[in-house]
């Protein structure tokens, strides 16, 4: 018998959170591999995207589809004093952009602001709800 | 315990419940970073809901309110099942089931006050 089905915005509330703090791990993966040129398999890093998806037939929150490679193309930068530098002396840069990973950064901590506020509304509906027995 | 009807007894069970619960959530989330370590859970609902279908009253005995190890719940590369907001949300939920009962049971006491004190 299922129960404990009465506090389901809480339980989406949480798949939003979690998915904000996801979203915010890749981003912070992202920054801090900015200038990594060597990703161990002689290509620079990929900037990496979160992909979501809606749990279940639409009210059960939000899931992590998978974390998705940007295929967009990496940057090239004159240094041919790099070791990864090619023989016109092109060290090929991580295909990430800072102010876009600035921005998606801020949508993503928005977003978590968003969830965490409608957790406390719901948690202040139903303790209007419980005066009502007062 | 035998069979019971008394809804003071019921709210009693599930305070108790709630107690257990706060504790074990309190736990997961001081072990939010160990190595290895999977959530616990309280199971008490269900049971009371099996408790209740199968006769009239609750027979509160049948009820074994105890912890379980939850399935399904995504791993991190420490082996580690505990996440922060998930805990968070539960601990909401906890402390509204808790309120829920608590006001329930006062509204009975002032009831049986109501009888007492009548004039």
């Amino acid at each position: 018998m299922e129960v404990n089905t009465g506090f389901s915005p809480i339980d989406i509330a949480v798949s939003g959170l979690r998915a904000g703090s996801k979203r915010m791990e890749v981003i912070s993966s992202n920054v801090a591999n900015a200038r990594s040129t060597d990703n161990g398999n002689g290509e620079p890093y990929r900037r990496l995207e979160a992909v979501f998806k809606t749990d279940g037939d639409g009210l059960g929150g939000v899931i992590l589809d998978e974390v998705a490679e940007d295929m967009s193309d990496f940057q090239r930068l004159l240094n041919p004093g790099h070791p990864d530098a090619d023989e016109q002396g092109y060290v090929s840069m991580p295909n990430v952009k800072m102010p876009v990973e600035m921005m998606n950064l801020n949508v993503a901590a928005r977003a978590y602001q968003a969830n965490a506020a409608v957790l406390k509304r719901y948690q202040q509906m139903v303790e209007t709800t419980l005066e009502l027995l007062r | 315990m035998s069979k019971t009807t008394s809804i003071v007894d019921i709210i009693e069970a599930g305070i108790s419940a709630e107690s257990l619960r706060q504790r074990v959530i309190a736990n997961n989330v001081a072990n939010l970073e160990t190595a290895g370590y999977r959530r616990l859970d309280v199971r008490f609902e269900e049971l009371l809901a099996k408790a209740l279908n199968s006769s009239g009253g609750v027979d509160l005995g049948e009820i074994e309110c105890g912890t379980y190890q939850t399935k399904n719940t995504p791993v991190k590369s420490n082996g580690n099942d505990v996440s922060l907001e998930v805990e968070v949300g539960e601990m909401v939920k906890n402390t509204l089931r808790h309120k829920a009962l608590i006001r329930v049971l006062q509204k009975k006491y002032q009831q049986i006050d109501l009888a007492i004190n009548v004039k």
